[in-house]
């Protein structure tokens, strides 16, 4: 994916925003955005930010990744955080970036589970 | 593009982004593994950022070192900005601000092997940080 696309799209009543793989400030920004968009035409029960592609979180990033989850909360929508990459963890644990009660889950598919959405192909 | 000297400008947002990719790639082609290449990226986003926010504009240099036959990595950040009134309280992390200049510092001090600052009231700011391969 490149540094401007973004993508924040329905599966079933959840929210599924993707970060690029190296996002601008504006490009974090704009997802943001463009999440909260998205909620003022449907409510949805849960909202995930995948950071599978994501190489880099520095300060900025990650205060706003938890600013966007209290946002959600507000909303009265539960976030999950997906996809953290090893490096990222390492970096995030090492400057004690805080990102609040936010959960985190393997991938989408662990996101998924959490909220509640049953595979359909899974149960036949 | 050169891994052992260089300069790149930093005068938008974007050349936070510039300045990530150039530091990575000069990272990885020194032989840094892969988490000293997201602490010295994560690094070099913080402190160019601080030139976009503070300064306006200014520069990213970097240098290849070595020691003991192990590659290093010195960055410098240079800009002409403001300066930092209190270095001292910055670097202890007690200058430290949810946006501001401290955090970015407090970080940065955390992912390097060695940084200093060097700074002037109305002159401007050069931050160096070294970082060795292990």
């Amino acid at each position: 994916m490149s540094p401007s696309e973004q993508s924040v799209v329905w599966v079933r009543d959840i929210l599924l925003a993707t970060f690029p793989d190296n996002p601008t400030d504006k490009t974090i920004e704009r997802l943001q955005e463009a999440v909260l968009d998205a909620m003022t035409g449907r409510q949805p029960t849960g909202v995930i930010l995948d950071l599978s592609g994501v190489e880099t979180v520095d300060s900025f990033f990650a205060r706003m990744i938890a600013e966007t989850a209290q946002m959600i909360d507000l909303m009265g929508a539960e976030t999950i955080v997906v996809g953290i990459r090893p490096p990222v963890a390492m970096t995030a644990a090492e400057l004690g970036y805080d990102l609040g009660d936010v959960r985190k889950a393997r991938n989408t598919d662990h996101a998924l589970d959490l909220l509640g959405v049953s595979n359909v192909e899974r149960d036949v | 593009m050169t891994t052992e000297t260089g300069t790149l400008a930093i005068d938008s947002e974007d050349d936070i982004l510039v300045a990530r990719q150039r530091a990575r790639e000069i990272a990885e082609e020194l032989g840094f593994r892969r988490t000293d290449v997201t602490r010295i990226v994560t690094a070099v986003s913080e402190l160019s950022r601080n030139i976009y926010l503070y300064a306006g504009e200014g520069e990213m240099r970097w240098r290849a070192l070595e020691r003991h036959g192990q590659p290093g990595l010195e960055l410098q950040f240079v800009d002409e900005g403001p300066g930092i009134e209190n270095v001292e309280a910055v670097l202890a992390g007690e200058h430290s601000t949810s946006e501001g200049m401290g955090r970015g510092v407090t970080g940065t001090k955390q992912l390097v092997d060695e940084i200093e600052i060097d700074t002037e009231l109305g002159e401007g700011t050069t931050v160096t940080i070294i970082k060795w391969a292990t």
